[in-house]
């Protein structure tokens, strides 16, 4: 009897422990800056929602097939998930992930707070809030501004072109701007000789995101996606093969690798003073004003993204590829607690974490811009101003990634082409066909029918949000 | 009597079980019902339905041109990648097969590259290569010549990875061969030159023909491995520029984990299992050829 009545209270002693202990929540997201915040708060976090983080970073161009075959296997491994919107539509879709609605209901996220491209195509998916956001990405033009105002590059500049040396703001005059400024090693540059070469601009050569850099220009010419009536790839328009011959122009004034740069290499020649301008990402302001990460601290000017001139005024377009945003797994042990957590990132803590040069994360609510002071890294408020200024302009005239299912493959298929163009192998048209016709075969392989359908909601949405 | 067999056959087969059962699940099983995908058509991004299609997806292998350029690729690090680690594979283990000061330490330190690991010697190679950084091209500028594109350009980049390649995996020639050398008798080499053979001659009648069951060994491994190649191209070149770069495996694997197309990865799994188990098979046949002969 004494037996038993001990065995009970080790029991109940130990299912109290089980039942007291924090619940375990495990986080993927793609490995490296932009899962510091969850490390940052791991303890905060502990605290109020009693969950414990388990954090697997995987790389940044694995994530969607690391994610999709747990997804795809229902194995439950992962509650939170960091996801980019171009798969959140084809995971939603499948029933991968949990609707939030009812969350949102009791815990405001404050949507109102977020810029419309982010809050409706970024993470709702027909209706339904699958996600909150947590980065949010468009495309912005940097520049040396020390050289800009260079007094004697300005007088060679304008003795060259026949006009004044100024932030390059059509195509045309990027291709100057990155022609004038492209020298090699033993020349001068602002009157210091060049120890190695300086190129006059870059881009991100990788096949995976290439295509944005592309869509800049495609987008500005007036390029769309589809033909939304027929759902007929509108690419290899006249729009498409104009972008890629200035596409390949570009090409000429950049570093010879520049097909081999992903984000890292196209941050480093910039930051490295290697290179005149770049179209990046807005945490490259952000970490050009650390002294840590950058060599041209104070140097750097930030921009709309160049466009084409049309009856007097400049007509841009900022592409917002990536971004990203917290999705709860429709298989998670305690979606309530995620939801809280993801909640916790995107709308308490949001502000510091995209005004930190330490992640990568962009800001993505009125607020954050509304707040300069954060951004302590630049070397007054003004600057700061300056740069979430620039970062705004492109974002009012952000030209939207696809959410469709298939996305992933439909831009690395474009991705494909674009290089092919640029490295000689085809010729701007006929890569560009290419490119369609595999966009036919993903089309039907996603069914025809249920992708005109997605599309022509998507362009509905765009265009209310005056994005289209 | 007969009990005792039954007994006996039942302790057995519940001894043999686990194996068996742990070897048609995680190996017979996979194998089977990866070829009976072969056979469908099997799109699961959208949750698509398997339909079988019986040779079709075989039949699109041969109408794919990004496959025939992974396969292209692949024969690069075969040909000259494995081809220049058997060369100067054995000329090294033919330079360390004699006894001098330090010898350990130098057959020590020429097997490093092939004990570390593959993610670190694509990282090391990465900036190996970079353009305006990078210590190789310092070097070809110190001695007079241009900077190699070595990443960057669709032309040169496979043959980047073929050299990283080299580096990775000639040590592994260097052992195997060098092993096989100390395995010939001395008493061979001493009747050789006692009845005046030269040192070509010795190699060409001696060392080469007792050496080349160890010689056919070592390069079917490496080719089989070398077939399969995927961490390289990974780390360096993630395929590109565009799909410059792209082997059969790294093709492979973005069929089926990117694309999500089963069915046709698994067909090209197969394609790669039967080329491998063919060289395999011209290999084997030489070795026993030999033999018998």
């Amino acid at each position: 009897m004494r037996k038993f009545l001990l065995s009970l209270c080790i029991l109940f002693v130990l299912s109290g422990v089980v039942y007291g202990a924090p619940v375990k929540l495990v986080v993927v997201g793609d490995a490296g800056h932009n899962l510091k915040p969850f490390e940052w708060y791991a303890q905060a976090i502990k605290e109020k929602f009693d969950v414990e983080l388990e954090v697997i970073g995987v790389p940044f161009g694995e994530l969607y097939e690391k994610e999709k075959v747990e997804l795809i296997a229902g194995t439950g491994a992962f509650d939170i998930m960091i996801v980019f919107p171009k798969f959140l539509a084809e995971f939603a879709a499948n029933g991968w992930l949990y609707p939030l609605d009812e969350f949102a209901a009791e815990l405001d996220p404050k949507l109102d707070d977020v810029t419309p491209g982010y809050r409706d195509f970024y993470c709702k998916y027909g209706g339904k809030l699958y996600a909150l956001p947590y980065d949010g990405d468009v495309l912005n033009l940097y520049y040396r501004k020390d050289l800009l105002e260079n007094e004697e590059e300005r007088k060679a500049f304008k003795e060259k072109y026949g006009y004044d040396l100024k932030v390059p703001e059509t195509w045309e005059e990027y291709l100057d701007v990155a022609a004038f400024f492209t020298r090699k090693a033993g020349e001068k540059l602002a009157g210091e000789v060049l120890q190695r070469d300086f190129y006059g601009t870059a881009y991100y050569g990788q096949k995976d995101q290439i295509f944005a850099w592309w869509g800049n220009i495609f987008a500005s010419l007036g390029g769309v996606y589809f033909d939304e009536e027929t759902m007929e790839p509108a690419i290899n328009s006249e729009a498409g093969v104009k972008a890629l011959e200035i596409m390949k122009e570009i090409h000429k004034y950049c570093p010879p690798d520049v097909l081999a740069y992903g984000y890292e290499e196209l941050k480093d020649v910039f930051l490295e003073g290697d290179c005149f301008m770049v179209i990046q990402w807005p945490c490259v302001g952000k970490k050009g004003a650390d002294p840590a990460q950058s060599k041209i601290v104070g140097k750097i000017g930030v921009s709309h993204v160049p466009g084409v001139k049309k009856d007097g005024e400049i007509y841009y377009r900022a592409m917002m590829p990536c971004g990203r945003v917290l999705a709860v797994a429709a298989q998670s042990k305690d979606p309530k607690r995620a939801y809280q957590v993801i909640h916790y990132l995107s709308v308490v803590t949001s502000l510091d974490d995209v005004s930190t040069p330490e992640t990568g994360l962009d800001p993505y609510r009125y607020s954050h811009f509304a707040h300069p002071e954060a951004y302590e890294m630049f070397a007054n408020v003004e600057d700061a101003k300056i740069y979430l200024a620039g970062v705004q302009k492109n974002m009012e005239k952000g030209y939207p990634e696809m959410v469709l299912p298939g996305t992933v493959e439909y831009e690395e298929t474009l991705g494909v082409a674009i290089t092919k163009a640029l490295s000689g192998e085809m010729d701007p048209k006929s890569a560009l066909d290419e490119a369609a016709q595999a966009w036919r075969e993903i089309l039907e392989r996603f069914g025809k029918e249920q992708q005109k359908a997605l599309y022509q909601e998507l362009v509905k949405g765009w265009r209310a949000a005056g994005l289209w | 009597m007969g009990g005792l067999r039954r007994r006996d056959f039942w302790v057995a087969f519940f001894f043999v079980l686990p194996v068996v059962a742990i070897l048609l699940s995680i190996s017979i099983f996979p194998m089977v019902y990866s070829f009976y995908l072969s056979l469908c058509k099997w799109d699961i991004g959208m949750g698509g339905q398997r339909v079988f299609i019986g040779a079709g997806n075989y039949l699109r292998l041969f109408s794919d041109a990004r496959f025939f350029n992974s396969l292209k690729n692949t024969g690069r690090v075969l040909l000259f990648g494995v081809g220049t680690q058997f060369l100067l594979g054995l000329a090294l283990a033919l330079l360390l097969n004699r006894s001098f000061r330090g010898r350990s330490l130098v057959v020590t330190l020429f097997l490093l590259p092939m004990m570390i690991s593959p993610v670190v010697v694509g990282c090391i190679w990465k900036i190996i290569y970079h353009y305006q950084y990078g210590p190789l091209n310092y070097l070809l500028n110190r001695l007079g010549f241009r900077s190699v594109n070595w990443l960057g350009s669709g032309n040169v980049s496979p043959y980047s990875i073929v050299l990283a390649d080299i580096w990775e995996w000639t040590p592994f020639m260097v052992i195997t061969l060098l092993a096989g050398l100390q395995a010939i008798p001395d008493d061979l080499y001493e009747a050789a030159r006692v009845d005046g053979a030269s040192r070509w001659q010795v190699f060409t009648g001696v060392v080469f023909p007792l050496l080349r069951p160890v010689v056919i060994i070592a390069i079917l491994i490496r080719v089989m491995d070398a077939f399969k190649i995927f961490d390289l191209v990974v780390l360096l070149t993630m395929g590109g520029p565009g799909q410059a770069s792209e082997s059969v495996a790294f093709y492979n694997y973005l069929t089926g984990f990117k694309y999500f197309s089963m069915g046709y990865a698994s067909a090209m799994s197969y394609f790669q299992l039967a080329v491998i188990v063919a060289i395999a098979n011209v290999f084997l046949r030489s070795w026993r050829g030999r033999e018998v002969a």
